[in-house]
């Protein structure tokens, strides 16, 4: 009888005492996930929440742009151009236009300022920050208002938020060119 | 028979269970926590990414020029004055107007609305920074209808030209149109 080699005939079936598991192995998953959690982790902090990035509002560009400094305390404003919003907690001051003609909403918004400024320990009243985050279309009298109140307050440190794009001069040439 | 006695050994019942598949961690409501976190956290590190401070010394003093920020003799340094309106009578047009500390004075018009000739203004603060090298300090004077994008725009010229200390100034004098 000669041995076919093409045929399961003769060959050996192993039957095994444990079923295999068909469940899929997830662990090593599980460990890249906690890698990422960890670095994602460190890397987001409360500051970049509180200066982040709002959608309905057309930010101006930069080439040039300069880290918060470490540990600051921010006073977040977001002027808009029909609203000013104050603090993390976005508290609605008015109009923008109010800033500039009513000493009321004027008085409102350094004694914002005034009590965010005082809640800061005096050893890091120094690293206060007020971040102004406004439209790009926005007149600049009324930002004047805003680093006048906040630098009258005593915030030594005043940061424009912008968003980066590095070569916004080729493009804007181009565009005035045109 | 006497005297026999069965060696200790653990309890036969203990043995006599039957192998099973090796018991693994239940891992999924973790799966399921980690997957809710990561993308949250992933979209909190892209909007701080993108978003970025530009910051300066303030020397705005509730629009006469002011005191304080980055020190130094503040009559004697650059100025950009941004402009927006039209007045003969008040020698402003629309446009920049780069004042050395002498009494030079280079006027850049602007090239067509709201389109101001940031380019040459470029050239020319490469050009000044030449002239000035021992100088890094800079004063924006804004004139209040200027809009919020042309002075991000020119401080940032500024820095990039090696003026990293800018100082933002109101006009001194309030006019009428």
């Amino acid at each position: 009888m000669s041995f076919n080699s093409k045929t399961n005939k003769g060959r050996r079936q192993v039957r095994r005492k444990v079923q295999d598991s068909k469940q899929l192995s997830i662990t090593s998953l599980l460990d890249v996930l906690t890698i990422i959690l960890v670095f994602l982790i460190k890397n987001v902090s409360m500051e970049a929440v509180k200066i982040s990035e709002l959608p309905d509002m057309i930010y101006p560009t930069t080439m040039s742009t300069d880290k918060l400094m470490e540990n600051a305390m921010v006073t977040p404003v977001k002027l808009y151009m029909h609203k000013v919003l104050l603090g993390v907690e976005n508290l609605t001051l008015g109009t923008p236009k109010d800033i500039v003609e009513n000493q009321e909403t004027r008085r409102i918004m350094e004694a914002f300022f005034l009590t965010d400024y005082d809640a800061i320990p005096e050893d890091k009243k120094r690293e206060a920050c007020l971040v102004v985050q406004a439209d790009a279309q926005l007149p600049c009298g009324y930002i004047t208002q805003i680093v006048s109140v906040g630098t009258s307050v005593g915030y030594e440190n005043i940061y424009f938020a912008t968003l980066e794009e590095a070569d916004w001069l080729r493009t804007y040439s181009s565009a005035s060119s045109q | 028979m006497a005297g026999y006695r069965r060696p200790y050994r653990p309890s036969e019942a203990r043995q006599q269970k039957g192998q099973t598949a090796p018991q693994e961690p239940d891992l999924v409501p973790i799966m399921n926590l980690f997957l809710t976190i990561i993308p949250f956290l992933m979209m909190m590190i892209t909007i701080s990414v993108s978003l970025m401070a530009l910051n300066f010394a303030s020397d705005a003093g509730g629009g006469a020029g002011g005191s304080g920020g980055g020190g130094g003799n503040q009559d004697k340094i650059l100025e950009i004055h941004l402009m927006l309106r039209q007045s003969e009578s008040l020698e402003l047009f629309p446009g920049m107007e780069i004042r050395e500390p002498g009494s030079t004075i280079h006027k850049l018009p602007w090239l067509s609305e709201n389109v101001y000739d940031f380019h040459s203004l470029n050239d020319l603060l490469a050009r000044l920074k030449e002239k000035y090298s021992e100088t890094t300090e800079i004063a924006v004077v804004v004139h209040p209808d200027v809009l919020y994008d042309t002075l991000i725009r020119t401080i940032d010229l500024c820095k990039t030209n090696g003026f990293v200390t800018v100082h933002y100034r109101s006009p001194q004098a309030m006019y009428a149109y």
